[in-house]
């Protein structure tokens, strides 16, 4: 297995996991202050980094630029998919809607960094993409005990 | 003539009304575009930064929205329920904290030599967990389309890696 595949499926596992912490969250409080705490622990998170790894400085601007951006970017993505829901979006149109983001990944990664995907990765992240989607689906309602 | 103005102007505004997209149709599209577009900016920065500097990084640029999101709880904290707020508070930061290291892990997929175009669409399976932990622990059942979901994820999964 290549490594990056290993990393990239334990973000997939740990990003999972949230989906259960955050409705256990936003069952209890606001999904503002929800989203308000998980910067908090991003804050804390990156007080933890910045004592025990030994981060190497003296990057490129454009690298600096990016990474920011990076933040900035996802931040923005979480914080308006909260408002897409919260204005009157159904939960399994939305959810199901906002799966389609690694799409345009893939298409900006094509056009704008030359990579080049093999028919078998063209095929599964359209696959992915698909599957990403069916799961957003609403399942049936729990059964009564 | 005055009144006849305004109707034809409420008119005319009612018609853009109609034409006008529903709020959660743009706020989905925006995140779409933005989580698209984190991906991109995401691997160009994995050529000359690594995952721990990313993240404090990534934390900088979260700031301004942070300080929006501080100022609008404080501005509605009043009206809002205090019954499990403590438990609602720790599984958010739970939530942050796991998201964070998702996102070293994520970052560290694409500095290992991971493509943006195939990474993303990986990660973005993260559903399927999701899913399976609501399964096992909160008894949810799956319907027939979400069991056809996690099947292709596998599917997708092995695709992708090849």
């Amino acid at each position: 297995m290549h490594i990056w595949l290993g990393f990239a499926i334990l973000a997939l596992v740990l990003w999972g996991i949230t989906g259960v912490t955050q409705k256990l969250s936003t069952n209890r409080i606001s999904s503002d202050r929800s989203f308000l705490w998980f910067c908090w622990a991003m804050v804390a998170l990156s007080a933890v980094v910045l004592g025990l790894a030994r981060p190497h400085w003296g990057l490129a601007t454009v690298v600096v630029v990016c990474s920011i951006a990076g933040g900035a970017l996802n931040g923005l993505g979480a914080w308006t998919s909260f408002r897409a829901l919260e204005s009157g979006g159904k939960a399994s149109i939305v959810i199901s809607l906002i799966s389609l983001y690694p799409l345009l990944t893939v298409l900006l990664a094509v056009l704008l960094l030359g990579e080049r995907l093999s028919g078998m990765q063209m095929t599964g992240a359209l696959v992915a993409i698909a599957a990403a989607i069916l799961l957003s689906l609403e399942g049936p309602p729990k059964p009564k005990a | 003539m005055l009144g006849q103005r305004e109707m034809k102007a409420g008119r005319v505004n009612q018609n853009r009304g109609l034409r006008k997209p529903p709020a959660w149709l743009t706020w989905s599209l925006a995140t779409i575009v933005l989580w698209g577009a984190w991906g991109l900016v995401s691997k160009i920065a994995s050529a000359g930064v690594d995952a721990y500097v990313n993240q404090l990084l990534y934390t900088a640029g979260l700031a301004p929205l942070l300080i929006f999101v501080a100022w609008t709880v404080q501005r509605r904290g009043a009206q809002e329920n205090r019954n499990g707020r403590a438990a609602g508070v720790f599984w958010a930061f739970l939530t942050g904290i796991l998201g964070g290291v998702g996102n070293i892990a994520f970052f560290q997929a694409l500095v290992k030599g991971g493509k943006a175009s195939v990474v993303a669409p990986v990660t973005a399976l993260f559903p399927m967990v999701t899913v399976l932990l609501a399964l096992v622990f909160l008894k949810e059942r799956l319907g027939r389309t979400q069991w056809v979901g996690l099947a292709l994820a596998f599917v997708a999964i092995y695709l992708l890696s090849a």
